[in-house]
């Protein structure tokens, strides 16, 4: 199936309700009116509550924990320590692999980072259980920790052998390169700080478990419960029906998510489990603070010769977190020579993990800086300079890029913006007491590609049911399935229901790398066709069909409505037709794996991620592209920062909606000028405990740092990256943002900040 | 709401206006206004986002004011007129100019802090503080987006306000 095979094709000026129409969110009603109902606001009989107490150190022993205050404080069910917590099984990790055959206890006695959970509090309302779970007293032993990258005991770290990539000689190329820069680059800890807090519901019924949890991955969650407990998959039912942002940080089951599972089997009662804010910065991990050098050799006419990049990321000590820090430095420009290797390295914090476009973000970071150096040291444009080293293919995989609209982006960006006015000098543009700074900068992001499956129904009434365990946390899931089985079956967008978040319906695999958009859309526009098909069959077929006569080869479906091409003969309601033919519902089940598929990968496909497709595999490299242009103005005497105009081109190939698309992009920037400008997780070196972990003090922006962004989209179907021609949106928007804004400031100030974020004390 | 185990000796009974329906509850004084809603009332729609006034997604009127409901203790407000998002649009359902604008301008994805930025834009508008994008900007600054929804929350509250000015 390609793009050209759809009905409307065109993104632009298509009908609303069709794919590529500018309809306003099918859920945005509930959302605007309070009548949505996230996981955790599931109101049950006898439901109890539990409050999670953390450790105070960041590395140690718990010598012991003292309950009997808790225990007998009012309304208390339960205090759980690690000696009277039921043993649960160790859970495979994401990749699926087997796990040791050891029990799992989600609390510590051992400690390796300041706010892992040691005990737990149940009681009858929150307020007993917050009360009482401030007299549990912990005793430990305490032992040296490891705060972050730079202690003197973090050392060097483990290489990563799968990280590294290398063509020609890098080295050699660099030392006779006539034009070196060379620098290292910082990102901080940064934390998702999505508004919704994690937290959960459990109940049991039997040896039945029902989560309500704000999720990203209902059967990838569902398959970790099942082996904590050690029950059968389809035992564990994930419901998630809106999630409050998840930013990467909703897709898997953690150890307060145990704790309330075991905690509700132990008591025989449903329990509810919201963490703090504070335990939010603690209970799962952020992105990993990383380090990188990027050395780049080039030709007095600013061709590049060599890259030479070396980065490090932090991880726990007790678990492993790979920030690829190689992969756009590895594909942005055309270069001869290349090498890139990284290293991790252990400290004591939670598990970093997952957070907008991970790898791709801190990795522009570097490169994106590094090529504006350069563009300063030769005196060359920093938009020309890009052009120059355009990449005409994938320069790591050798395979053609799927499409990349990248050199369109610059275009189109560089006009709206008014580039070609700027002044090249540092400091040359002022507005009073404001140096003003134009900075560009380029991201990408790799289209991420699984298989999946979603029911379309057509009811009795001609309604339409699209039923999928995916999920909307924002992105707009339920209104673009919604407008693809409208425009597959012919019906109005009104006519069809979508629902999601419940692992109950079809399976779908993880809502991440950006990837659900192109998964989701394949499958209902696969379903809603076996539907249609069903359906024209049955008019032309049932002897009870007022179609039968006709004798047609085939017939239309055109606003709810069924008529031959021609016009000749009946025209009837897809209601009236299965009236007449006496059914009640048409069921299919589309579902792109591959025939052959067996029961054991089909669970493999949902529940791990390990049979992602590669975006380079066959004959082509997939990707997402952009460019942001940025107008900075600096306080001169105070140094402060603003962002004063951002314009942003991309190309996410098709969009399905280009409303919501606009949206999401926009969320990324957003979050990209946090990152650039006020997000970092601050480590009290003493204790190695995150002293900002609230939204407060962990900054992120508010309505008043953000300006008016302009988005211009300059995509174009990609047939190899998805069956609707789309590409991903969710992640592509931050990729290259905190460079762009970094190298403005240098455009005003003259000051090159290469540790983020850039703050005033480090441009006065 | 509460059964025998939840009740102690510093139980009040309490009487709250809520969306102009009348509510008896037997609480602890230590209960928030925001844990009154959600646990106890089952108004959900007023969202926890941090539960210490700093996210704004619990913003509530109270007699018209914005307040966060997190730090209001339910007692706080005994005979005083509450209204949450599940009160502002009309009893036949029609929305309040503010709610139309955030959908019609996609002023949110998640949604979550949704509730609490359409109470504060309703108050910002009736304070006069919506005369421009900066003023805007500047006085919904108390309510936090991480899906970053900014640029379109300043046009629905500019929109929404031009329409009811007009």
């Amino acid at each position: 199936m390609t793009v050209h095979e759809m009905k409307h094709a065109a993104s632009d000026g298509a009908r609303l309700e069709a794919v590529g129409g500018r309809l306003s969110r099918v859920d945005g009603p509930a959302k605007i009116t309070g009548a949505a109902h996230y996981a955790v606001e599931q109101q049950l009989e006898g439901l109890a509550h539990a409050v999670m107490v953390e450790s105070t150190v960041a590395a140690g022993t718990v010598l012991s924990i003292d309950t009997r205050a808790a225990e007998t404080a009012p309304g208390v069910l339960l205090v759980l320590t690690p000696d009277t917590i039921i043993p649960l099984r160790t859970a495979s990790d994401w990749f699926g692999t087997p796990p040791p055959n050891v029990p799992y206890c989600p609390l510590a006695r051992v400690v390796t980072y300041s706010g892992q959970h040691v005990a737990a509090v149940v009681a009858e309302t929150f307020e007993q259980a917050v009360a009482a779970a401030a007299l549990v007293k912990v005793t430990y032993d305490e032992t040296p920790a490891i705060v972050d990258l730079s202690d003197p005991k973090a050392g060097d770290g483990i290489p990563i052998e799968a990280m590294t990539k290398e063509w020609g000689d890098a080295q050699a190329a660099f030392a006779a390169s006539p034009v070196r820069v060379c620098a290292a680059y910082n990102t901080p800890r940064e934390f998702q700080a999505a508004m919704e807090p994690h937290g959960l519901i459990a109940r049991w019924q039997g040896e039945a478990l029902t989560i309500w949890e704000p999720s990203q991955w209902l059967d990838g969650m569902a398959r970790t419960y099942a082996e904590w407990f050690a029950i059968p998959f389809e035992n564990v039912r994930l419901v998630s029906p809106y999630i409050g942002g998840g930013f990467g940080s909703k897709a898997l089951a953690l150890a307060h998510s145990a704790v309330a599972a075991a905690s509700a089997k132990m008591l025989g009662r449903p329990v509810k489990l919201m963490l703090t804010r504070p335990q939010n910065f603690t209970s799962y991990g952020g992105r990993a603070a990383t380090r990188q050098t990027v050395a780049i050799g080039a030709d007095r006419d600013g061709k590049i010769q060599s890259i030479v990049h070396r980065g490090v990321n932090e991880t726990a000590v007790d678990g492993m977190w790979v920030e690829p820090l190689g992969s756009v430095t590895s594909i942005m420009y055309a270069t001869p020579n290349f090498s890139s290797k990284q290293n991790v390295v252990r400290v004591n914090t939670v598990v970093p993990g997952a957070k907008r476009a991970p790898g791709e973000n801190p990795s522009a970071f570097g490169i994106e800086s590094a090529i504006d150096e350069l563009a300063y040291e030769l005196g060359i444009d920093p938009l020309e300079i890009r052009l120059r080293n355009y990449a005409e293919e994938d320069p790591h995989a050798r395979k053609a890029w799927s499409t990349r609209q990248l050199r369109e982006a610059f275009a189109a960006g560089a006009e709206a913006f008014g580039w070609a006015k700027r002044s090249p000098a540092p400091r040359s543009m002022r507005d009073g007491h404001h140096l003003i700074g134009w900075g560009v900068a380029a991201g990408t992001y790799p289209v991420r590609r699984a298989h999946g499956e979603a029911v379309v129904n057509i009811l009795a009434d001609g309604s339409v049911e699209v039923e999928s365990s995916s999920i909307d946390m924002g992105q707009g899931t339920y209104t673009i399935l919604a407008q693809t089985a409208a425009e597959t079956l012919g019906v109005p967008v009104e006519q069809v229901s979508v629902k999601l978040g419940d692992s109950h319906f079809a399976r779908a695999g993880v809502a991440g790398g950006s990837r659900l958009a192109g998964v989701m859309t394949g499958a209902v526009y696969k379903a809603a066709s076996q539907a249609l098909d069903e359906l024209i069959g049955l008019a032309i077929a049932d002897p009870r069909s007022p179609f039968h006569a006709l004798q047609a080869n085939t017939l239309v479906v055109r606003d709810g409505r069924i008529a031959s091409p021609r016009g000749e003969g009946p025209e009837l309601s897809i209601a009236e037709l299965l009236s007449a033919v006496g059914r009640e519902k048409i069921e299919a089940k589309g579902d792109t794996m591959p025939a052959t598929t067996t029961a054991e990968e089909r669970y493999k496909n949902y529940t791990t991620i390990a049979m992602s497709i590669p975006h380079t595999e066959g004959d082509y490299s997939r990707h997402s592209w952009c460019a942001h242009f940025v107008e900075v103005r600096v306080d001169e005497d105070f140094g402060t920062v603003r962002v004063s105009r951002v314009v942003s081109a991309l190309d996410s190939g098709r969009l399905y909606n280009p409303k919501l698309a606009e949206s999401q992009w926009k969320g990324g920037i957003i979050m990209g000028i946090g990152q650039a400008l006020l997000e970092e997780g601050l480590v009290d070196r003493r204790h190695g405990r995150i002293v900002n972990g609230n939204l407060a003090d962990y900054m992120i922006p508010t309505n008043a740092d953000i300006p008016d962004i302009q988005t211009i989209s300059v995509g174009i179907p990609d047939p190899h990256s998805s069956a609707l021609g789309g590409k991903g949106v969710g992640e592509l928007g931050i990729v290259g943002v905190a460079p762009a804004i970094a190298n403005a400031v240098f455009h005003a100030t003259g000051k090159r900040v290469r540790d983020l974020p850039i703050t005033l004390e480090k441009l006065i | 709401m509460n059964d025998q185990s939840t009740i102690s000796p510093t139980t009040l009974s309490i009487h709250l206006t809520i969306n102009g329906r009348d509510h008896a509850l037997d609480i602890e004084p230590r209960v928030t206004l925001l844990d009154a809603l959600r646990d106890r009332l089952h108004l959900t729609g007023t969202k926890k986002g941090c539960d210490q006034g700093q996210c704004g997604a619990c913003t509530v009127h109270v007699d018209g004011e914005r307040v966060l409901a997190c730090l209001t203790l339910a007692a706080q407000v005994a005979g005083r007129s509450v209204t949450t998002i599940e009160g502002l649009a009309g009893e036949d359902g029609t929305l309040n100019a503010v709610q139309a604008a955030f959908l019609e301008q996609d002023a949110f994805q998640c949604g979550y802090c949704t509730p609490g930025q359409i109470m504060s834009a309703v108050a910002c508008i009736r304070e006069g503080h919506a005369g421009s994008d900066e003023e805007i900007r500047e006085y919904m600054a108390g309510n936090l987006c991480r899906c970053g929804a900014y640029p379109h929350i300043v046009a629905a509250v500019r929109h929404a306000a031009e329409g009811l000015r007009s």
